[in-house]
């Protein structure tokens, strides 16, 4: 018993000596020469974390915004969150404070109503969703690209999975998908296989393309995958809703602008980051070099760079 | 013996286990056997209308079978078990009626218990289980372990108060047992089965240890035991319990010179009487033309002392209480004893 | 004994016999019924459709949203509850992961935290264990993992503490009332079968995504643990001390502190290193709704399909969680021991405690003041090395043995799971429903049966009948699996001791990893499906169940082999006719655990393509109008385990051998 009393006691004095160390050193010595560089541009600015989802276009958007924002003298961190109410819960919550692209068609209504969401408007990317076979189907099948003809070939995608129909693999959860629903309105012979990620589906394509096996299946533009396989779009009756929970499932994915959003500190706080956040628009060509680079091996941080370097006008412009 | 005088007076005392135990006594099933009882309201009845008295400084002996209820009457007494009726009076007081904080003080000042099975607490030092009572009731460091260190001296412990019980061997764990039961210096000791998982040697160190305490101290005592020799040994007088009543109570002379009952004869079957038995029971008129010898013997002598004295008499001996002869006694009187007991 | 034997092989050889018929029937009229039935009332909902309920919930869960400022129970509970954990996390953090404002590292660097850490297990436990936790946390490090690790061990401490904090009185209180062991054992037992998925969702609604939310999840997850084994520790206190301290006076308080909780002390560590571990396991999946460490690379490399950054993450849990064990262990063992240290081993100890606190303090200041300190030097990481290996391994036995896994794949999913799955969604509802419950009468009798029609009924009102039976299905599936090597791997444990030695270390290490990261390896064999799932489900439970069944083989008693034996019979006879007769006890209770734990994994199988209950849930994650739905799964996948479980608890109660 004493013993242990004796350890406590001294764990604490140690404890105590410790924290007064720390006290009396001050700022630590590591920081001693990094702080210039923070000073140079003058105006503070303040840390903010950007919620990285799962998609390589959407790293390489948020990483050339990190990148820009910390030659700013800004701090900048990344969290991997989950797309949409994960995502905005955080945003209320305080963990994060920038969405860089959010496909969601105002799926976040009730954070802008309730104030813990502000919508920053378009990021210059359009954003398109549909179902997708591999180049070689589209040329052996050309009829196969008209939505009206898929049950005619149902029986080349059967999988063990799919239960005796044709295997339509369906996005992510969390992405905006109507596969069911445009399974059931157009009387389509297809069971939705919830392949779980953006990875499966890209194997699923390039497996598909690689060894000419069927396969049909979710994707977007942009992304830099659609032009390294050349996946081609089967078509549906063009698009006749915005909110996907209002869809009917008859027609085809819209087009729509991708949407920055930003926790009130970061949209109100007029320091360099929210400056650079608010100008900040690109195209989808932009995004797709930075995100085929990633995807060839580079770091993000590389890649974001490589495009910052090569586009100095276009930054300069944000930053104005 | 009035209660006045007694150092604990119990009186109709009932330990009813399982439901509603209080209606039990006072019904006609209280009367039943207690296999019965169980069988028709799942109650057992451990102690049953027990009552009787204990002088101050007396060792009291409660014995009987296992299962007879003697462990739930001593848990009576001290209310480890709440006894479903009756009352205990100690120094005049209920203790039945104390309230939670009186009863903690009679358990911390007045009596102390010993068990059978230690109950020591293996995280402490020999000196630290000793002064535990004296700690719980805020006594200081030095003078506690003062205290203890005294005890142990007393139980012969002496050079192992700073050892943790599991070091120790069976036997002097009881002595730790025994030494913090006397740490609080209580008027009451209650012990249960204190000995019986000794060894026979050191079993009788403890017995030993155990009257010697008697004498030098003065203590009250109520002591449990299965052992009719340990109960001779020690006790001033025997109660015997069958099935949670009281069936006698005597000195051990008196139980085995007139056993109740079966039980109690069977109880007391084993025993050389010889040792136990004191020449008075067995005095007898002195027969028509009995020849008796110039030799006489007190009445309170013990037969088995009386043996060589008797056999050499050449004749009958006469018995004298107060320097009155009261009868005789001759050879084949305590032969007839004597075998009896040899038969064990 | 012999004649146990008999009694034991004879009447249960005629009951056996007649029920496997009714079984069969059972079955075959539900196929013939499912038949002719085919695709009616099957109760099948779109993805994207509401259910009643579920639409009901999604209304309630956004009012919820919105009345966050304004409802006093979020303002005054709630909020400040959240605030005050995140304050908690965030300042463990601020010690040790995140760097503090206006500055590149955290208040320790990285070679300050090492030493403390040696210095913590060196006090606790000793000098041997110290070394080995450091080197585990440098291992860590060299995995490239430093800070996820930090951000991961500071969730783990606030959660561990906070439910200690909470699970030890409250563990007292079971320990030493009776009412408080009753109020507290549904909810423990409720606790149990629980999947850890389903309540993610629930606290995310009230806490919000974030450490906080992260940290209340997992301490949902650790409290049960700490309170079980703090009550399990006070009544196992031998009765006699306790008897004879209160024959001494001593008060209530005093009874608890000198004598219960010291003599507790063993199973209350115990349940401190139980307490740390689950925490550890649950920091992973509690990524999902935020909690910053290692969650993020496995739940990252399972999205990525990356199997080799999947084994580092998940090496590095394992090293934290050996770390953890370790230095508890040694505590544990100290603990155990009453005899004391001489003299000079107590001065020894505090020259030494000494000296560590003297090169700790000054390793903090140094890693405040060095780079070489303050970051873990990248020129040291052997993750790279590791990781390729991993992918290698799986993609080498993808390629040579792919036709192997697929064939594995395909064997399973179409000849057990495609036509058991239709069975059950395929069929009419109440149809499926009414052989569910005349099996569940058949394995446990009349109130099992009452029971699982209850539990059916609520299903049936959730809306989700048929993602429900999806999830059954591949319960169902998993466990039969798991059983069958579970039985043979336990056998072998259970009849040598050599099989025991060389399984053992395995087995304790596929404890202690948490199931998510089984996913990855799983995902990289059989691309994403439902036997993924199903795999993944049999690997993390066979561990529970091996160990259990050979326990059970080796209680076996003795003479009763000898006599088989002597009777003259086979070693394959000694196994059927003896051996697993005897411990049907625990085949009743491993059976019990493994479809306890394969449901909590064919749950997260939804990440990999399991569809059912489990991937609405993940579904209802992030969408905001599926939060209804979500949340409308979870409570099926609970009334699912309730019913599982029931029925598993009543079959082991009716079927019991009787103790010998
Ligand atoms: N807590 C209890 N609940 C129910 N019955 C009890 C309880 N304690 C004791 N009994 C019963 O009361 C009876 C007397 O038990 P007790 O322990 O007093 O016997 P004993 O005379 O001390 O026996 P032994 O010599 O074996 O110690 C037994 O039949 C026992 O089963
Ligand atoms: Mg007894």
């Amino acid at each position: 018993m004493t013993g242990k009393t004796k350890v406590g006691f001294k764990l604490s004095a140690i404890a105590g000596a410790a924290a007064l160390l720390l006290t009396a050193c001050g700022g630590a010595g590591v920081d001693a020469g990094s702080t210039a560089s923070a000073a140079s541009t003058g105006a503070p600015c303040g840390s903010y974390t950007i919620a990285m989802h799962a998609w390589v276009g959407y790293t390489a958007s948020a990483q050339v915004l990190t990148n820009v924002g910390k030659s700013l003298g800004c701090d900048i961190k990344q969290v991997k969150l989950d797309e949409a109410k994960t995502s905005y819960d955080a945003m209320e919550s305080g963990t994060v404070d920038l969405i860089v692209e959010d496909w969601g068609g105002g799926r976040w209504k009730d954070w802008v109503d309730r104030g813990a969401v502000v919508d920053l408007g378009s990021d210059g990317n359009v954003g398109q969703i549909g179902m997708y076979v591999p180049k070689w189907m589209a040329e052996k099948y050309p009829d196969i690209t008209d939505a009206a003809n898929l049950n005619k070939y149902a029986d080349l995608f059967k999988t063990p999975e799919s239960k005796g129909k044709g295997a339509w693999l369906e996005g992510p959860p969390g992405y905006t998908t109507i596969g069911e629903k445009l399974i059931s309105a157009n009387k389509l012979n297809y069971t939705a296989i919830n392949v779980g990620s953006e990875q499966a589906l890209i194997d699923a394509f390039t497996k598909g393309t690689e060894n000419k096996t069927p396969v049909i299946g979710y994707w977007w533009t942009p992304h830099y995958l659609l032009a390294k396989l050349g996946l081609v779009r089967v078509n549906f009756p063009k698009s006749t809703w915005t909110d996907a929970a209002k869809a009917d499932g008859t027609t085809d994915y819209p087009a729509s602008d991708l949407e920055k959003l930003a926790s009130k500190k970061l949209a109100t706080s007029g320091d360099a980051f929210s400056k650079l956040v608010t100008n900040w628009k690109w195209t989808n060509d932009d995004q797709n070099a930075v995100a085929s680079d990633i995807d060839g091996g580079m770091t993000p941080e590389a890649a974001a760079q490589k495009w910052i370097d090569a586009h100095a006008d276009v930054v300069a412009s944000w930053t104005k | 013996m009035t209660s006045s005088h007694s150092a604990i007076s119990v009186r109709n005392l009932w330990q009813v286990f399982g439901p509603n135990p209080e209606n039990i006594i006072g019904s006609p099933d209280a009367l039943l056997p207690r296999a019965e009882l169980r069988a028709k309201t799942g109650n057992t009845a451990a102690v049953r209308d027990v009552s009787f008295d204990v002088a101050p400084g007396e060792v009291f002996v409660v014995m009987g079978l296992s299962g007879s209820g003697k462990s739930t009457l001593v848990r009576c007494l001290t209310r480890l078990i709440e006894p479903t009726s009756g009352s205990v009076v100690m120094d005049g007081e209920d203790v039945l009626q104390a309230n939670g904080s009186r009863l903690r003080e009679l358990r911390r000042t007045k009596f102390s218990m010993v068990f059978q099975n230690f109950g020591l607490l293996p995280h402490r030092r020999v000196i630290d289980n000793i002064a535990f009572a004296l700690e719980i009731n805020g006594v200081k460091k030095s003078e506690r372990h003062a205290r203890a260190q005294e005890v142990v001296e007393l139980v012969g412990l002496r050079g192992f108060e700073q050892a943790y019980p599991e070091q120790l061997s069976g036997g002097m764990q009881q002595r730790v047992g025994l030494a913090r039961a006397l740490a609080v210096d209580p008027e009451v000791m209650f012990l249960d089965e204190p000995f019986s998982a000794l060894d026979p040697l050191i079993r009788r160190d403890m017995q030993n240890e155990v009257i010697r305490l008697h004498k030098e101290l003065g203590k009250t005592m109520i002591f449990i035991t299965h052992d009719l020799d340990e109960a001779i040994k020690v006790g001033d007088r025997i109660g015997i319990m069958r099935d949670g009543a009281m069936v006698q109570i005597g000195t051990p002379e008196e139980i085995i010179a007139n056993p109740a009952d079966e039980y109690v004869a069977d109880f007391t079957r084993d025993v050389p009487k010889s040792h136990v038995l004191t020449l008075r029971t067995i005095v007898r008129p002195q027969a028509d033309g009995e020849s008796v010898s110039g030799v006489s013997l007190d009445a309170k002598t013990i037969i088995r002392d009386a043996t060589d004295a008797v056999v050499n008499a050449g004749g009958a001996v006469t018995v004298t209480d107060n320097g009155q002869s009261i009868g005789v006694i001759t050879a084949n009187d305590i032969l007839r004893i004597v075998g009896s007991g040899a038969s064990a | 004994m012999s004649s146990i034997v008999e009694q034991e092989l004879i009447p249960e050889a005629k009951k056996t016999i007649p029920r496997g018929w009714i079984f069969a029937g059972i079955i075959v009229v539900w196929a013939i019924i499912g038949k002719i039935m085919n695709g009616k009332y099957t109760l099948a909902v779109n993805l994207a459709d509401q259910t009643k309920m579920s639409a009901s919930i999604n209304d309630w869960a956004n009012h919820l949203g919105q009345n966050r400022q304004s409802n006093p129970f979020f303002v005054y509970f709630i909020t400040p509850v959240r605030e005050f954990i995140s304050g908690l996390v965030d300042f463990i953090r601020s010690v040790i992961s995140v760097p503090l404002a206006h500055s590149s590292i955290p208040m320790l660097g990285w070679l300050g935290i090492f030493a403390v850490i040696g210095f913590i297990v060196f006090i606790t436990s000793n000098f041997r264990q110290s070394l080995f936790a450091m080197a585990m946390i440098f291992s860590v490090g060299a995995l490239g993992l430093w800070t996820q690790s930090m951000d991961s061990l500071a969730l783990v401490l606030t959660a561990a503490i906070l439910s200690l904090i909470i699970g030890i009185p409250v563990g007292i209180w079971a320990g030493l009332s009776d009412r408080g062991l009753a109020v507290v054992t549904p909810i423990l037992d409720l606790a149990q079968i629980l999947p850890t998925l389903v309540y993610l969702a629930p606290v995310a609604l009230f806490f919000l995504i974030g450490p906080a939310a992260a940290t209340i999840a997992t301490m949902i997850y650790t409290i049960p643990i700490s309170i079980r084994l703090t009550a399990f520790g006070i009544r196992g206190v031998p009765k006699s001390p306790v008897e004879a301290s209160v024959s001494m006076g001593t008060t209530k308080w005093q009874l608890l502190r000198h004598v219960q909780l010291p003599m507790a002390s063993r199973t209350i560590v115990l349940g401190i290193n139980q307490t740390t571990l689950a925490a550890l396991s649950f920091a992973v999946i509690a990524t999902l709704i935020g909690a910053p460490g290692l969650g993020d690379p496995v739940v990252q490399a399972l999205v990525l399909r990356n199997v080799g950054d999947g084994a580092v993450a998940g090496l590095a849990v394992v090293l934290i969680a050996i770390m953890f064990d370790r230095s508890t262990s040694a505590t544990l063992k100290k603990q155990g021991i009453y005899v004391p240290p001489s003299e000079k081993a107590i001065r020894n100890r505090r020259i030494g405690i000494g000296i560590f606190g003297a090169i700790t303090v000054a390793a903090i200041v140094v890693s405040r003041q060095f780079k070489w300190a303050a970051f873990f030097p990248e020129s040291i990481n052997v993750s790279k090395p590791i990781a390729d290996f991993a992918d290698k391994f799986t993609s080498g036995a993808v390629d040579h043995f792919g036709f192997a896994t697929t064939g594995l794949n395909t064997l399973i999913t179409e000849t057990i799971l495609n036509p058991l799955e239709s069975l059950l969604t395929g069929t009419p509802w109440f149809i499926t429903s009414l052989a569910i419950v005349a099996i569940s009468f058949l394995l446990g009798g009349a109130r099992s049966a009452i029971v699982t029609t209850i539990l059916l009924l609520a299903i049936v009102s959730t809306g989700l009948w048929q993602d429900t039976m999806v999830t059954f299905t591949q319960t169902i599936v998993a466990t039969l699996l798991t059983m069958i090597i579970g039985v043979i791997l336990g056998v072998w444990i259970g009849r040598s001791e050599r099989a025991d030695k060389v399984l053992r270390p395995f087995l304790d290490a596929g404890q202690v990893l948490p199931a998510f990261v089984y996913l990855i390896p799983m995902l990289g064999f059989f691309g994403p499906s439902r036997f993924t799932g199903i795999a993944t489900g049999i690997i993390y439970s066979i561990p529970i169940v091996v160990k259990i069944v050979g326990q059970g083989i080796r209680e076996v008693p003795v003479n009763m082999n000898e006599a088989a034996i002597s009777a003259g019979s086979t070693k394959w006879q000694q196994i059927t006719k003896v051996q697993l007769p005897a411990a049907k006890n625990s085949l009743l209770l491993a059976t019990n655990q493994g479809l306890i734990f394969v449901l909590a994994v064919i749950v997260i199988g939804g990440f990999v393509g399991s569809g059912g209950l489990g991937y609405l849930v993940l579904v209802g994650q992030s969408k905001v109008e599926m939060t209804g739905k979500g949340l409308v799964a979870g409570l099926a996948i609970l009334l699912l385990g309730v019913m599982i479980d029931r029925i598993a608890q009543y079959t082991v109660r009716r079927n019991s051998a009787p103790k010998q």
